[in-house]
């Protein structure tokens, strides 16, 4: 049970005038609620990364690893897209069946698309960017992270070590004292010799 | 089958020494596989159950899709190898499509699915070894692998079969117990407040047995609740197991 009373929260349902979790999640002593696990509920507004599922005669069906393929009209994009093209898309629309519309994509060139749990994106961002900072400045790549639990990273820079901090953040999410490993094990691995391909 | 009848009760005490109330061990493990969006491994005496589920995802066919709610599938089917009768050798029949109906009609009842219109969510259910009492275990293993897998439900169900033998009212069945008992009754649960979600029964009860039956049910799904918990619990331990997915290098 998170309150007694009934409040309107992601991951949650009420019965009978009280607020119950729906999925696993960790309850703070102050009454704040973190899900560590569930689906992606798109929302308005949200910036994900996705990718072309379908090509459509006026528009694209986009896979941006909700319940349902969203929608990207062809108007609202100047660039062609092509079948499995990664985009970085804003959420222009969500209706009373979770019908998703897109807008502003935008193509993701030489990279490789990574896929977590989409709530576990607050703690790889961290707070003011904070976590997602400190792998692109150790590693040097662009990152892209999805609302959707999609995250993006150029193959310029050390790929391999963000993607392998990204999991490992993923991983030890619900672990307090998590920026201050990350930090050591992402230094342990730069003064470590660079890996020869 | 043509096995006489064995004694079933002998100085008060079930034939595997067992008290009424006793359960079999039941060691519950969930997250066992990479691949399944959730799941669990039950093992419940000599039951062997491993529940995968995935979900909610696009509804497939198409036409089967309600545009209120996500639509719950459910299978259970027995490995071949699983008991010393023929079972699963020639694909699904009476006995696993009507298994499969009652326990995705327990589990509609808990899941979330309005706030997933046009989605479907599979539950699979594969018994490996069987010792009675196997619907009780998987609709268990089942309700771990959706909480694993993430799903919006409104409780964690939990079930466990009541019944009488050799006269006398008790929890768990053995297969023989099963097989040579007077009355079997599987019942599963919403722990929470209580809602019974499946109620099935072999053989005869009187009232006054179905209602001391009803709560020692309850009694023992309390238990299984608890172990259902811990095992969730277990997986975020430590860091979470995981198997990286990278989906290809996407020029």
């Amino acid at each position: 049970m998170v309150a007694d009373r009934p409040v309107r929260l992601p991951y949650c349902y009420v019965e009978k005038n009280k607020t119950y979790a729906s999925v696993l999640s960790l309850l703070s002593e102050d009454g704040r609620l973190v899900p560590l696990c569930g689906p992606y509920e798109p929302m308005l507004d949200d910036y994900v990364v996705a990718y072309v599922q379908e090509v459509r005669f006026s528009g694209y069906n986009i896979n941006i690893n909700g319940a349902a393929n969203a929608y990207l009209s062809g108007r609202e994009t100047a660039q062609k897209l092509q079948l499995g093209d990664v985009i970085y898309v804003r959420i222009n629309s969500v209706d009373e069946v979770k019908s998703v519309e897109l807008t502003d994509a935008r193509i993701l060139r030489g990279g490789k698309l990574i896929e977590t749990d989409a709530v576990k994106i607050p703690r790889i961002i961290g707070k003011k960017n904070s976590m997602i900072g400190m792998i692109t400045a150790a590693t040097g790549c662009e990152i892209y992270v999805g609302r959707n639990g999609y995250i993006w990273v150029s193959e310029k820079g050390n790929a391999k070590l963000a993607i392998e901090t990204i999991k490992m953040v993923e991983a030890q999410a619900h672990i307090s004292g998590l920026t201050d490993r990350i930090k050591a094990h992402l230094d342990a691995q730069k003064s470590a010799p660079a890996p020869t391909n | 089958m043509a096995k006489e009848k064995p004694q079933l009760i002998i100085n008060g005490k079930r034939a595997d020494g067992r008290s009424m109330e006793d359960l079999r061990p039941i060691k519950i493990t969930a997250h066992v596989l990479n691949d399944a969006q959730g799941s669990a491994l039950v093992e419940w005496g000599n039951n062997k159950i491993l529940a995968g589920v995935y979900g909610p995802r696009e509804c497939i066919p198409r036409h089967d899709a309600s545009p209120y709610r996500a639509v719950v599938r459910c299978r259970y089917t027995m490995a071949p190898f699983c008991s010393l009768e023929e079972h699963g050798r020639s694909g699904p029949n009476r006995r696993s499509h009507e298994l499969s109906k009652v326990i995705r009609e327990a589990f509609e009842n808990v899941i979330i699915s309005e706030a997933y219109p046009r989605t479907q969510i599979d539950i699979y259910m594969e018994v490996l070894q069987s010792d009675g009492g196997t619907r009780c275990a998987a609709i268990t293993a089942a309700a771990v692998a959706l909480a694993d897998a993430g799903i919006p439900m409104k409780d964690l169900v939990c079930a466990v079969a009541v019944g009488k033998i050799d006269g006398q009212v008790a929890v768990d069945f053995s297969k023989d117990e099963d097989n040579y008992g007077e009355s079997d009754m599987p019942i599963a649960i919403a722990p929470r407040n209580g809602d019974v979600l499946l109620f099935q029964m072999d053989g005869n009860l009187t009232r006054e047995e179905l209602s001391n039956a009803l709560e020692m049910a309850y009694r023992a799904c309390a238990k299984v609740s608890a172990l259902q918990a811990a095992a969730l619990k277990a997986v975020y331990d430590g860091p979470k197991p995981q198997a990286s997915l990278v989906l290809g290098n996407k020029q």
